[in-house]
C-alpha cells in the first residue's frame, strides 16, 4: 500500500440536523497513515464529520468510503475515542478490563478471547505502558494514564483508523505532552488519526495535515498551507484568533 | 434459644420453605439487575417502575381473576407502558425524561390503588403493597424460578453487551452494538423480576431487594464481575436473616429483609475502606498530616 493511498474518502457529504445543515458538500481525501487535525469554529461540523465516519449520521447526500467499504462494513477498522467527560470513572472496572473490551465486538457470547486476542490486549497494554497498572481501578490513574487506557482499547480492537473528538481537552500539561508524543509515534507506524481540535499550538506540534471546516470545506492539505489560510482567523474562537495574530506579529 | 430453634425449626413449615426459596431466587436475579440499575443511574426509575405495575395487576385481576399468567402479563404491560410512555413523552413534549417518568408512575400507581380498593376479594391492598410470604403458592414459586433462570441466562449470554452498553454506550454503538435493545431488554427483565418479587416483598418494598445489595456491593468492589457476585451474596444472606427475623419477631417479611439490607448498606457506607465515610476521612487526615510535615 503506497503512503499516499487514500484510506478515507468523503464525496459530496451533506448532513442535516433537522433543517440546519451541519456539513455541506464536503469532498475530501485522507491519506493512509496521516495525522489530520479537523479545525473550525464551534458548530462547524467537526464532531459531525467524525460521527458520519462511524455511520451514525444519516447522510442527506454523498458518500463516505473507508478503504473501499462504506462505514457500516468497516467498523472493526475504526476506533472512536470518547470525550473524557463522557466516561464514568467510578465504574468498577480495571485497566485491563477496559482494554479487553477492544476484543468484545469480535466475540460471540459463548466464546472467550482466544490466545491471539489476549496477546493483542497484552501488546496494546505494553505499547502504552499500562502493564504495571493492569489491575488498577480507572479512577486511580492520572489523566494521561486514563487517556492511554482508551487508546490501548482502540489498539486491542485491531483498528488502524482512529477518530478522536477533542482528545486533549481536560488534560493537564504533562498528560498533553504524553498524548502528543504517542500520536506522533503512531504516524511512524502507519496509523491514521483524524482528530477534532481547537488548540492550534498542539495542532502544530502533533499534526501534519489539516482540514478547515465551516459547515463547508474551507481548506485541506498539508498543515502549513491550511494554517496559512486567511479565513482561518475567522474560523477560530476569538481567544485563539488573538493568540494567532500575536504569534504572526 | 438453641441454634436449632433459631435456624432450623422455622423451616419445618411449608410456607417458610417456600418463602425462603423464593427470596433466594429473587436475590440472584435482583442482585444482578440491581447492580446494573445502580451503574446506569436508573435506581429511582426502578422504584417508579415498581409502583406503576399496580394498575396492570388490578385490571388483570378484575378481568381474568386470580390467574398468575394474567397478573404477570398485566404487570408487564403496565411497566412497559410507563417506561416507553415516558420515553415518548420526553421526545414529543418539553417535559424531560425524569419528570415524565415521575408523572406517569404516580398516575399509574393512583389508578392501581383505586382499582384494587374495588376488588371483591379478601386479599387486601396491604398484601400488594407490602407482600406476604404466607401467600406464596407452588405456582408462584415456579414462576419466580423461571424468571430468575431467564435473568441469569440473559446475563450470562449478554454479559459483554450489558457491560459495554453500561460502561461506554458510545463505544458500544461505534462497534456496531444496538444499545437500544440492551436497554429495552434490561427494562423488561426489571419488570419481570418486580412481578416475581411482588408476593414476597410487595410493590413498595420490592426494589429494596434489588437496589440495596447493589449499592452496598458498589461501596466495596472495584471489578464488575465481583460487584455482581457480591450483590447477589449480600442479597441472599440478608434475605435469609430477614425471613428468620420476621418469623421469630412476628414482623412483615419484606420489611424485615429490607431492614437487614439497610443495616448492611449503612455499615458499608461508613466502613468501606476505600469508598466509605471513614476510609475517606482517614485518607484526607493522612494527606493533611503529610502536607503539614512537608511544610516543617
Amino acid at each position: 500500500m503506497s503512503a499516499n493511498h487514500n484510506i478515507l474518502r468523503f464525496r459530496d457529504v451533506t448532513v442535516h440536523y433537522g433543517r440546519q445543515p451541519a456539513l455541506e458538500s464536503v469532498t475530501l481525501d485522507i491519506p493512509c497513515g496521516s495525522l489530520t487535525a479537523i479545525l473550525g469554529p464551534n458548530g462547524a461540523g467537526k464532531s459531525t464529520l467524525l460521527r458520519a465516519c462511524l455511520g451514525w449520521m444519516p447522510l442527506t447526500r454523498g458518500e463516505i468510503l473507508i478503504g473501499d467499504a462504506h462505514p457500516e462494513h468497516a467498523l472493526p477498522r475504526l476506533a472512536y475515542l470518547p470525550q473524557r467527560h463522557a466516561v464514568d470513572w467510578d465504574f468498577p472496572i480495571t485497566v485491563r478490563g477496559v482494554v479487553e473490551q477492544g476484543c468484545y465486538p469480535a466475540l460471540s457470547f459463548w466464546r472467550s478471547p482466544s490466545e491471539q486476542e489476549r496477546s493483542r490486549v497484552d501488546r496494546a497494554m505494553e505499547e502504552l505502558g499500562l502493564t504495571a497498572l493492569s489491575g488498577r481501578q480507572i479512577s486511580r490513574l492520572s489523566g494521561g494514564q486514563q487517556q492511554r487506557v482508551f487508546l490501548a482499547r482502540a489498539l486491542a480492537q485491531g483498528a488502524d483508523i482512529f477518530l478522536l473528538d477533542e482528545p486533549f481537552s481536560g488534560l493537564d500539561l504533562a498528560a498533553r505532552d504524553e498524548l502528543a508524543h504517542i500520536l506522533v509515534s503512531w504516524e511512524a507506524q502507519g496509523r491514521t488519526v483524524l482528530a477534532a481540535m481547537h488548540d492550534l499550538e498542539l495542532v502544530r506540534r502533533v499534526f501534519t495535515r489539516g482540514v478547515l471546516l465551516s459547515t463547508r470545506l474551507v481548506a485541506d492539505g498539508p498543515l502549513a498551507a491550511v494554517l496559512a489560510e486567511p479565513s482561518l482567523q475567522a474560523a477560530l474562537p476569538p481567544r485563539e484568533a488573538a493568540r494567532q495574530a500575536e504569534a504572526a506579529r | 434459644m438453641s441454634f436449632r430453634e433459631i435456624f432450623l425449626s422455622p423451616f419445618a413449615y411449608e410456607f417458610m420453605r417456600r418463602g425462603m426459596l423464593s427470596a433466594l431466587l429473587l436475590s440472584l436475579s435482583g442482585g444482578l439487575l440491581g447492580s446494573i440499575l445502580v451503574l446506569r443511574r436508573m435506581a429511582l426509575m426502578g422504584d417508579a417502575l415498581s409502583h406503576s405495575l399496580l394498575p396492570g395487576i388490578a385490571v388483570a385481576w378484575l378481568v381474568f381473576g386470580a390467574s398468575t399468567p394474567a397478573l404477570i402479563a398485566g404487570a408487564l404491560v403496565a411497566g412497559l407502558l410507563t417506561a416507553l410512555g415516558s420515553a415518548l413523552l420526553s421526545r414529543l413534549t418539553r417535559v424531560k425524561e425524569d419528570a415524565a417518568f415521575g408523572s406517569l408512575f404516580i398516575i399509574f400507581f393512583g389508578t392501581g390503588v383505586a382499582l384494587l380498593s374495588r376488588l371483591p376479594t379478601r386479599l387486601n391492598l396491604e398484601h400488594f403493597l407490602f407482600g406476604s410470604i404466607l401467600g406464596i403458592s407452588g405456582a408462584d414459586l415456579r414462576l419466580t424460578a423461571a424468571i430468575s433462570a431467564v435473568t441469569l441466562a440473559a446475563f450470562v449470554a449478554g454479559r459483554r453487551c450489558i457491560l459495554l452498553e453500561t460502561f461506554d454506550p458510545v463505544f458500544y454503538r461505534a462497534t456496531g452494538g444496538r444499545g437500544g435493545w440492551v436497554h429495552v431488554g434490561l427494562l423488561t427483565l426489571t419488570v419481570l423480576n418486580l412481578v416475581a418479587a411482588l408476593q414476597t416483598m410487595g410493590v413498595v418494598l420490592s426494589l429494596g431487594l434489588f437496589l440495596l445489595p447493589a449499592v452496598s456491593a458498589y461501596l466495596w468492589c472495584d471489578r464488575f464481575g465481583l460487584l455482581l457476585a457480591c450483590a447477589v451474596g449480600i442479597a441472599a444472606v440478608c434475605s435469609l436473616a430477614g425471613i428468620l427475623i420476621s418469623y421469630h419477631a412476628g414482623l412483615a417479611s419484606g420489611a424485615s429483609i429490607v431492614m437487614c439490607l439497610g443495616a448492611v448498606f449503612l455499615a458499608s457506607a461508613v466502613f468501606s475502606p476505600r469508598h466509605g465515610v471513614a476510609g475517606r476521612l482517614v485518607a484526607s487526615m493522612r494527606e493533611h498530616r503529610s502536607v503539614h510535615h512537608s511544610r516543617d
